[in-house]
């Protein structure tokens, strides 16, 4: 999958988590933009996305994960 | 919004994302019961929180958690200062992991007595808190692991690590089995269910420190939950059964005793084994009901005259069999047993019938049943519906009791006028202090009743036994037989001794209404507070969604209101010189300072 792809399913999955329809991520989207983002919310987006992606994470990827941008490049290697 | 209780259940409707977005709207409502929960745990407790909250919200239950801190089980059991007390829980539960175990065994110096000495640290942990408490604990078995060092091999070697947790969950069961105040949520069982390799998710351990993978959780909350849900009353009780297609193959009316499927031919065997399983519910206090559309001396048939039929007559409590329409058969069902609809699961194999007891009445269990009935066993299985927290010979013949109940039906008819016929029933009353021979039954009728109880306090076992020995209350339990049978213990008054006599509870079992039960309980309490020398008795009424029947209680003996509260709850007094001994007809057997029943 390409990035023009990838976002708008991946903000989806962020609107769903957070449950709030009002967020548009940016690559630079870190865990200190979104306010409900602690470390329980990461665990769960992280689960979110892998089943909405059909992809999983190593458990080295998902602790290094920074940013949205980070992500999305990773999306994009681990997808067809 | 899930359509019915029984879909509710299913696991496909149990998604553990799902559940986090329940919480949060849960936290929205007006929940009719506050429960608290304490969780001591070795694991992070976010993610299981959230999912307990809504389980218990999809029963109008609101679940307020105490999440101690990570790891701090002991620290938080033995200072007695700590929140978990100051928090005043309902019920603690202990859930310990095996990852945390694991490392403890790898890091002993010896794995000798591992088990047993950690069993003794659970055990004493358990009983810290019934010191401080009157909780009611739960506590977790261990998952066994899903790696095995020695393969098949691990279970003869007592030092493997497979081995030193199955004797460490062995003793716990022991000692929970000795302890009688201790539930068992049985993680290990439910693992296996989920798959012991779906239950671990090593990278959600390293990551988070949760109990279990995201998949399995709602399986892990969802038996959390069904124990509490239980010990506060809310089980089933009662389970309704259709006849044809349900308990044999074939129509009896139209095949004929000879051509039902029961048995070996065809596909009777899989109707068989699920009779054994009614049976085995019957046995541990279930009621079993048959409502069913046949012509009566057909549906009987076959329980009394077919060799395979494992279910007998006198197995089942209610039997209607006729043409009407099944939500009034249970309807029917219902008033004989004094129960709630949300207490009955319904059985049939009909998609029809399903569907319309289902619309009539919202609150029965109706599973969807397979076409297959080498199924039934196995759907059941995955709806975990019986959940029970006590259990007691007398359980064993409830189904005789319920078959009196339809005798003295039956005789009541006979007489036009009431008293009379109570008076034909010769009744004898036993009166008796709580006992730790009868507290199991009195633990079980406090967890059961919910109709006729006045404040509905839900004392558990070790609470029981503190008010037994505590010198300002006066517990009584009363027992009734008459002609047709011992109906055993059904009703359980607990008095607080002060200035005046306080009814702290007062509870009956609804299968003895009407037969002056009431009125004698009170006479004795008024008698007890004359010798005491008390001027009043003082009651409180407390409500709930289920006990209305007993709003009028305290009026109804003549007591003014002193009391009510925004929440409805109102206290009552009434002196002791101004009651005059009410008349009933139940002889008394006497016991103690009771003993000069003044009718």
């Amino acid at each position: 999958m390409i990035p023009r792809e990838i976002r708008p399913r991946l903000n989806a999955v962020f609107q769903s988590v957070f449950d709030d329809s009002s967020i548009e991520i940016e690559d630079a989207t870190t865990a200190s933009d979104i306010a409900q983002w602690d470390s329980l919310t990461h665990i769960n987006l992280i689960l979110a996305i892998e089943r909405s992606f059909a992809v999983r994470f190593t458990t080295r990827e998902v602790r290094a994960l920074k940013t949205v941008g980070d992500l999305i490049v990773l999306i994009q290697h681990k997808t067809p | 919004m899930i359509s019915s209780q029984a879909a509710a259940r299913r696991l496909d409707q149990l998604d553990y994302f799902d559940l986090l977005r329940e919480a949060k709207k849960s936290a929205e409502m007006t929940p009719n019961k506050i429960i608290r929960l304490a969780i001591l745990a070795d694991f992070s407790t976010q993610s299981l929180a959230p999912i307990l909250k809504a389980l218990c919200a999809r029963h109008g239950v609101g679940l307020e958690i105490y999440e101690a801190a990570f790891d701090s089980i002991d620290i938080e059991v033995i200072d007695p200062t700590s929140e978990l007390y100051k928090f005043k829980p309902h019920y603690v539960a202990i859930i310990m992991t095996t990852q945390q175990l694991r490392g403890k065994i790898y890091a002993a110096g010896s794995r000798k007595d591992f088990a047993e000495s950690a069993t003794r640290h659970l055990v004493e942990l358990w009983s810290r808190i019934a010191e401080r408490s009157s909780a009611q604990l739960v506590q977790a078995t261990f998952v066994l692991p899903a790696e095995r060092a020695f393969g098949n091999y691990e279970v003869k070697v007592p030092h493997s690590v497979g081995a030193i947790i199955a004797d460490l969950n062995h003793g716990i069961i022991d000692a929970a089995r000795q302890a009688g105040n201790v539930l068992i949520c049985d993680t290990d069982f439910i693992a296996a269910e989920a798959g012991r390799q779906k239950w671990f998710d090593d990278r959600l351990w390293i990551l988070s420190k949760a109990l279990c993978s995201f998949d399995a959780m709602p399986r892990f909350g969802r038996s959390l939950t069904d124990i509490i849900l239980a010990a506060d009353g809310r089980a089933v009780k009662c389970v309704a059964l259709d006849l044809d297609g349900t308990l044999w193959g074939g129509t009896i009316g139209d095949d004929g005793l000879e051509s039902i499927r029961l048995g070996e031919l065809d596909d009777g065997e899989a109707f068989v084994e699920f009779q054994h399983f009614l049976l085995e519910l019957k046995r541990r206090g279930i009621i079993l009901a048959v409502v069913s559309k046949n012509e009566r001396h057909h549906a009987l048939l076959p329980f009394q005259k077919h060799p395979d039929m494992v279910l007998k007559e006198e197995d089942i409590a209610v039997f209607i069999a006729n043409w009407e329409n099944k939500a009034d058969n249970i309807k029917t069902v219902r008033r004989i047993l004094n129960i709630g609809f949300d207490s009955i699961v319904f059985l049939d194999d009909n998609p029809f019938e399903r569907g319309l007891v289902r619309e009539l009445l919202p609150d029965v269990i109706v599973p969807e049943l397979p076409d297959d009935p080498s199924l039934f066993l196995s759907t059941l299985a995955d709806l975990a519906l019986f959940e029970t927290t006590s259990y007691s010979q007398a359980d064993e013949n409830r189904v005789a009791q319920y078959r009196q109940e339809a005798a003295r039906h039956e005789l009541s008819n006979e007489f036009s006028d009431i008293d009379s016929y109570l008076v034909s029933l010769d009744m004898t009353m036993k009166v008796e202090r709580f006992s730790e021979f009868n507290l199991p039954r009195i633990v079980q009728l406090m967890q059961r009743s919910n109709q006729f109880n006045l404040t509905t306090r839900r004392y558990s076992e070790s609470a029981c036994t503190k008010l037994m020995c505590d010198p300002d209350y006066y517990t009584l339990t009363m027992s009734l037989k008459d002609k047709f049978g011992d109906s055993g213990l059904i009703s359980i008054i607990i008095l607080k001794m002060s200035d005046a006599v306080v009814i702290d509870e007062f509870l009956m079992s609804c299968r003895v209404l009407k037969r002056g039960v009431e009125a004698f309980a009170m006479n004795a309490i008024f008698e007890l507070a004359r010798q005491r020398g008390s001027h009043s008795v003082v009651g409180s009424y407390l409500p709930t969604p289920k006990n209305g029947m007993v709003r009028d209680f305290y009026p109804g003996f003549g007591f003014a209101r002193v009391e009510e509260t925004l929440h409805g709850e109102t206290t009552w007094r009434m002196d002791v010189e101004a009651y005059s001994p009410l008349p009933h007809h139940i002889n008394s057997w006497p016991l103690g300072e009771i003993s000069n029943d003044p009718s």
